[in-house]
């Protein structure tokens, strides 16, 4: 992980169902749009085969999980692994918040899919913005952890 | 309260004994002075997957068998939910408002949909399956879906 990422996200695997690609679109956006400087994305898979890279990450920097259901595969995959989880969020809670963004579709979501990622996204990247300066001395320095 | 229960691939389902099964899948407890509490089975929130809204029909409102008692909102559909007793609703259960999700948690019990004060519960039980014979009911259910696959 590079110095200054200093926030995990892990998303659900949920292959084949329509709130596991929200739960991966919505990492996609923090890692690669929203907060790419200070956030890194560890594959849920690699964490529970025992890549070592994986369980580093996850060992040395608070680590956001992106459930699509309640079954929060995610969440206590990392529990299980012998990890602490710092933040949850989850799909099917943002859709109760956003009842007008209903997802449908599984490779490419619809609309209304696209837009719950989005606000998910901006949800999870207020989270890592506050675990930035919680765990200022976790990977590096910046402006936050000065 | 006790249970049956069904194993069917990686699922299993139970089903309390105490209460009485409209086919579709929604429990009816015959209670004091003619009421009768009425929720989703947990083959059906099962089935139906995370109940992200749950809109039940205010108190006061008069439905018969088969009927719009509620609906539900889940990660995989809007469901329709058919009352299994005529009657008027006189309990609504709240809790659902803020926590739908007790449907999928606690389908017998903290998730109970509605008591309903039954206006021919006679009559409507006997269109009723007990828990064995909804058992057999989610059986067959559940093994056209696995022909499906």
């Amino acid at each position: 992980m590079s110095p200054n990422r200093r926030v995990v996200i892990v998303p659900c695997s949920g292959i084949g169902k329509t709130f596991g690609t929200v739960s991966r679109e919505a990492a996609y956006t923090v890692v690669e749009d929203l907060r790419p400087d200070t956030t890194e994305l560890v594959a849920l898979s690699l964490l529970v085969l025992g890549d070592e890279e994986a369980r580093a990450a996850v060992a040395e920097h608070p680590t956001i999980t992106i459930d699509g259901c309640r079954l929060a595969c995610a969440t206590k995959m990392v529990q299980e692994s012998g990890f602490t989880v710092a933040r949850s969020f989850t799909v099917l809670d943002a859709f109760r918040k956003h009842r007008d963004l209903k997802p449908e579709g599984i490779s490419s979501l619809n609309p209304e899919g696209q837009k719950l990622a989005l606000v998910l996204a901006e949800e999870v990247a207020e989270a890592v913005d506050e675990l930035a300066k919680v765990y200022p001395d976790n990977g590096g320095s910046d402006a936050d952890s000065a | 309260m006790e249970f049956l229960e069904l194993t069917v691939d990686k699922f299993t389902f139970r089903f309390a004994t105490d209460r009485y099964y409209h086919p579709d899948g929604i429990w009816a407890l015959p209670e004091e002075d003619n009421r009768v509490r009425i929720g989703l089975s947990d083959f059906a929130q099962q089935s139906n997957g995370d109940v992200a809204f749950a809109e039940v029909k205010p108190v006061g409102t008069t439905v018969a068998f088969g009927e719009e008692v509620a609906s539900i909102e889940t990660i995989k559909a809007n469901v329709f939910i058919p009352t299994p007793v005529s009657g008027t609703v006189v309990k609504v259960n709240q809790a659902l408002e803020v926590r739908p999700e007790l449907i999928n948690e606690d389908p017998y019990g903290e998730g109970w949909l509605a008591v309903i004060a039954a206006s021919d519960w006679e009559a409507d039980r006997a269109r009723l399956l007990d828990a064995q014979a909804y058992v057999e009911r989610v059986r067959e259910i559940a093994e056209e879906e696995m022909k499906k696959r």
